[in-house]
């Protein structure tokens, strides 16, 4: 039998403020040391994401950038990239999702370094939008217009996952899982499609759906998770135009082949209403599940029966 | 397979390119890691260089780390099991802390007295394990 050569090694650390759980299912031609030495590869991504696109570290790239107004800056690609991607959908939902709100979550007080415990609070307006983050792609600079704190939640965490995973593509499967938003390849220790369950938003130990995915992320978004500490209403996703959290969606999860997509997708989803909502899955070609607060899936995007 | 917008797609496959076929990688690679470049102050070395496991636990559950030494440094802090009546948040940011302040002493977090006494222990066992005799 096949299964009995398969061999599976779990690892958990702690990046982003989020535990990242991989687990690698491997055949018997890979040493314990070898699968382990790619491991760590794939959490080195986060702790290169994460060096390089925390608005809590006032040594980051990221607030370098936040720094320096009115001129060009040569960015490296692991800022870059998710920041292009970033501002690319701010423009395609007119702003309603917005990498230029970092201010606003302080003000909310989503300000604390998780590491230091230290508070962050910039002397900047908090007005600033995605209009006023420049991106020139073929020298790969960045001007910012205004003083701003930029902030890439939305999407660093899903690039660090894309990374993460080239690192174990040779497997036979493998889940990178930064707190619950994941990527998922090849199958289990079994030779099974990857099951996943979808947390159910009240319950800590209970599922709401699960689904079965091959090569595929899957990026959850809900306002449960992380409530603000000087607003008992708001939570970490903040719409830019009122200020104040969403509350018609409880939670929302995306699937989509790369974690980048999924991530920002799940965010932006939580801040439509309900009319931009289907068009926008329609654009991004991504499944959606949206949880509402009676607590009804419904499930939005072509083929509910794949991936 | 859902049928994915090309130019999404693509955008996050040119940034995965981006970092890994351009040979930017492999030059990030070569650089020393944050946080791991720490001074500890005396020549006796303390610990034993290696990784050592410990468990705390207590009647509200168990969790077991794994805590790398390097010349009486702790260099890295992984929660290798969870098994506490809370959620494992509770403890999140507490492997880094050590790591931080080289020192199982980390600072409380309301409402999960139990977990972060637990994961104290752990980090306490697993030294207590490293320490030459």
């Amino acid at each position: 039998m096949m299964e009995s050569a398969r061999h599976c090694i779990r690892k958990t650390k702690i990046f982003m403020d989020t535990i990242v759980d991989i687990q690698v299912v491997y055949a018997a031609n890979w040493s314990e040391a070898d699968v382990t030495i790619q491991i760590e590869r794939a959490f080195d991504s986060f702790r290169l994401v994460e060096n390089t696109c925390s608005r809590f570290e006032p040594s980051s790239e990221l607030m370098r950038l936040c720094a320096q107004i009115g001129m060009a800056v040569p960015v490296s690609p692991i800022l870059f990239e998710p920041l292009k991607f970033a501002v690319e959908i701010a423009a395609y939902t007119d702003g309603v999702f917005d990498p230029a709100i970092g201010r606003k979550m302080e003000l909310q007080g989503f300000d604390r370094n998780y590491v230091s415990g230290e508070r962050m609070n910039h002397i900047v307006d908090d007005s600033a939008s995605y209009r006023d983050i420049l991106i020139d792609e073929v020298n790969r600079m960045v001007t910012l217009k205004r003083s701003m704190v930029l902030d890439l939640g939305a999407v660093a965490k899903g690039f660090a996952i894309d990374l993460a995973s080239v690192h174990l593509q040779e497997f036979e499967g493998f889940i990178v899982n930064a707190g619950g938003d994941l990527y998922v390849g090849g199958s289990d220790v079994e030779g099974n499609p990857w099951r996943i369950g979808i947390q159910h938003p009240l319950h800590e130990d209970e599922w709401i759906d699960e689904v079965e995915l091959l090569d595929m992320a899957i990026c959850t978004s809900g306002g449960y998770e992380r409530k603000s500490e000087r607003d008992a209403d708001a939570h970490h996703i903040i719409h830019v135009k009122t200020g104040v959290s969403p509350t018609e969606v409880i939670s929302c999860s995306v699937i989509a082949p790369f974690a980048m997509l999924a991530d920002g997708c799940s965010t932006a989803l939580m801040l439509l209403g309900m009319e931009k909502r289907k068009e926008f899955i329609e654009e991004m070609g991504v499944k959606v599940m949206l949880l509402s607060p009676d607590l009804d899936v419904l499930t939005i995007g072509d083929d509910p029966d794949v991936v | 397979m859902a049928k994915v917008n090309v130019k999404w797609a693509l955008m996050c496959s040119a940034a995965i390119a981006a970092i890994y076929a351009s040979g930017y990688y492999a030059t990030i690679n070569q650089a020393p890691k944050d946080g791991q470049v720490l001074v500890f102050q005396n020549g006796n070395q303390q610990y034993k260089n290696g990784t050592f496991y410990g468990v705390g636990s207590n009647r509200r559950g168990s969790i077991q780390v794994a805590v790398t030494i390097q010349n009486d440094q702790i260099v890295n802090v992984e929660i290798v099991d969870f098994r506490m009546h809370y959620s494992i948040r509770d403890v999140v940011g507490k492997p880094e802390e050590v790591v931080k302040r080289q020192s199982a002493n980390v600072s409380n977090v309301s409402g999960a007295t139990y977990s972060i006494r637990a994961f104290h222990d752990s980090v306490v066992n697993a030294l207590n394990q490293a320490t030459r005799s």
